[in-house]
């Protein structure tokens, strides 16, 4: 274990740095996402055509090898934290744009005919009806691309942006284990810590009509 | 009230409505019935713009439907569906105020119109105002599905097959508190249903439908006397033979009831009780009136077997006018534990007598069919 202290003692203010930047890259680029994705997920669910197209899109970028990715945006971006950001918002974008889209059609269809029936205007049912039965699965689709943004934002050191991969990739360079250990805990830390909390934030979301029974959306989108 | 004028709803050259017309009067409650498919439905979410007709035209105290706005038009009109559809996200308050919150009324209001909407069905508001609906049965939560609809005071209902996925008992239950509350309330009710022994139990009319028309209207007892075809027939099939309602009691009484004259004496009756194998004398004057009823009991008595049948009569028994129905004589026999019931005319001349075994002959022949039994 010492020479790992010693690394900590030595570097302790480099690692707090590399954190923080870490946490706003990843938390930035997903609160970026769910501001896009979840009105346009909204958006598409009433319009059925449009939606596969967009999803197939969207999905599309997902299978872009994040490596790859990042190199293909370095010639246009170049490097730092904008062109790392850039890339994880695009990849933020689909569990949450599936997950609200989903949520939402999923909405048991006696709801929305009783609410139609009894005079809602479309506005009305999507803010009495659709989206509060639907939050917990459009908070489970945040959840999920926070988790993977937090793990894949360690390769976004790759062109630059800092965070906790550039200890790994410094570590890897030098062939200094104890580096890429201290990169690497904090990293599954703050995810572990981010599913954590946004788990128990989607309960406290769940209406207290809903919680018997209801799955959290967990199976609606799976990395 | 509402007025269908030739209206016809069309998907592509398929047509479940065909040239519909219809008035369903002011307070009145219309069912509509018929097999799966047949566009009850179809019909019933014409009326608040759900479905839009292909052509024809809807009058909704005497204003086209069309000419109005949908979400106007829908919040002056109670809808009910069979899925229930109660919001799983708000409480029972806020689900029984839905329309009079998206009709703008003032807070205060809003909560007296729960609770007294509440009272009315006996539901506690102290305990169930603030449940969410997934705490409740599915019969409570029907009950909040119809007071939903009848929160804004509309004088119209749409009910849509509203307890055809309850069990049988709450089932009854419901439509007795919904029979109940429109004595109360006079709604305009249109009420769809497949079920024939509910139909009978709620509607004033009744529209029969088949492939998209409307082939018997009228009262449940005029469609049991006259069945316009063997569709109609064979729908009723079962409500024909079980309807004692139409069965008079002349039909099943016994016509040759064992009777004296307010002269004999105890010991003589006693004589005829045994000769006849009955336990019962109906004591009547000039052949004709009836004065009342002596039994083998009160013979069980030395001094009375002396007296004269006049005076042993017991004169205070029920009895049933001819032209009543059957069904209201078996009601009787049943309430009141009788084991006979004298039939009788207008002037109290004695027809007959139902016994408890006419009673079950007549049900039999519900069951098993009249042929057998003769
Ligand atoms: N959107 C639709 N497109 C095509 N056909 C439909 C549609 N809705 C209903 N139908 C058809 O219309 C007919 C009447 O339906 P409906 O009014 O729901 O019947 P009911 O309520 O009497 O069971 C059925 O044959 C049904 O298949
Ligand atoms: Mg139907």
């Amino acid at each position: 274990m010492s020479p790992l202290l010693d690394l900590l003692l030595l570097r302790w203010p480099e690692l707090l740095t590399a954190t923080w930047q870490h946490i706003y890259i990843s938390l930035g680029s997903v609160a970026l996402g769910a501001l896009l994705a979840v009105p346009l997920g909204i958006w598409l669910s009433t319009r059925e055509h449009i939606s596969r197209m967009v999803l197939g899109v969207v999905g599309t970028i997902q299978t872009i090898p994040s490596l790859a990715f990042f190199g293909f945006v370095l010639p246009i971006l170049g490097i730092g934290i904008l062109p790392a950001m850039s890339v994880l918002f695009l990849y933020s974008l689909l569990p949450i744009l599936r997950n609200t889209y989903t949520g939402i059609r999923e909405v048991d269809p006696a709801l929305i005919e009783a609410g139609r029936g009894m005079g809602m205007n479309s506005r009305q049912l999507l803010f009495m009806v659709k989206l509060p039965v639907a939050l917990p699965v459009i908070m489970a689709g945040i959840r999920i691309s926070t988790v993977y943004i937090i793990s894949w934002t360690t390769i976004a050191a790759l062109i630059g942006a800092g965070g906790l991969g550039d200890l790994i990739w410094g570590g890897m360079n030098v062939y200094d284990i104890w580096l890429i250990v201290a990169g690497t805990i904090p990293a599954a830390l703050l995810a572990l810590l981010a599913g954590f909390t946004l788990g128990r934030l989607e309960k406290t979301v769940t209406p207290r009509g809903l919680k018997a029974g209801y799955t959290s959306g967990e199976g609606e989108f799976n990395i | 009230m509402i007025r269908f004028e030739g209206v016809l709803k069309a998907y592509g050259s398929l047509e479940v409505v065909k040239k519909l017309d219809l008035h369903v009067l002011e307070g009145e409650f219309l069912v509509l019935i018929g097999p799966s498919g047949c566009g009850k439905t179809t019909t019933l979410k014409m009326i608040n713009r759900l479905i839009e007709p292909t052509s024809g035209k809807i009058l909704v105290n005497g204003q086209n439907i069309m000419e109005m706005n949908p979400v106007t038009l829908r919040r002056k009109i109670g809808y009910v569906i069979q899925q229930i559809g109660l919001f799983p996200n708000m409480t029972i308050m806020d689900n029984v105020d839905l329309v009079p919150r998206l009709l703008g009324w003032d807070r205060e209001k809003r909560i007296n119109r729960v609770y007294e909407l509440l009272e009315l069905v006996g539901m506690d508001p102290e305990v169930y105002a603030n449940r969410y609906p997934n705490e409740l049965s599915g019969g409570q939560q029907q009950r909040i599905g119809v007071l939903r609809a009848l929160a804004a005071g509309p004088s119209i209902i749409l009910m849509d097959e509203p307890f055809g996925a309850l069990d049988p008992i709450t089932r009854e239950n419901l439509q007795d508190e919904l029979k109940n509350l429109q004595s109360k309330l006079n709604k305009t009710i249109v009420f769809v249903t497949h079920d024939m022994d509910e139909a009978m139990k709620l509607a004033d009319r009744i529209a029969i439908m088949k492939d998209g028309e409307i082939i018997q209207l009228g009262s449940p007892e005029s469609i049991l006397r006259n069945p316009s075809d063997d569709f109609v027939l064979e729908f009723i099939g079962k409500h024909r033979v079980n309807s004692c309602e139409l069965e008079k009691v002349e039909s099943i009484m016994k016509t040759n009831p064992v009777t004296t004259d307010p002269d004999r004496k105890g010991t003589e009756m006693l004589a005829l009780m045994k000769r006849k194998g009955v336990n019962t004398v109906l004591v009547v004057k000039n052949d004709k009136q009836l004065i009342g009823v002596v039994t083998i009991e009160k013979l069980d008595n030395k001094q009375n077997l002396t007296y004269k049948a006049e005076y042993l009569a017991d004169t205070g028994l029920p009895v049933i006018t001819a032209g009543s129905p059957a069904r209201e004589a078996f009601d009787l026999l049943v309430s009141q534990k009788l084991e006979y019931l004298p039939v009788v005319d207008q002037n109290r001349g004695l027809l007959g007598l139902v016994t408890r075994t006419s009673m079950v002959n007549a049900l039999a022949s519900v069951v098993w069919g009249e042929e057998e039994l003769s």
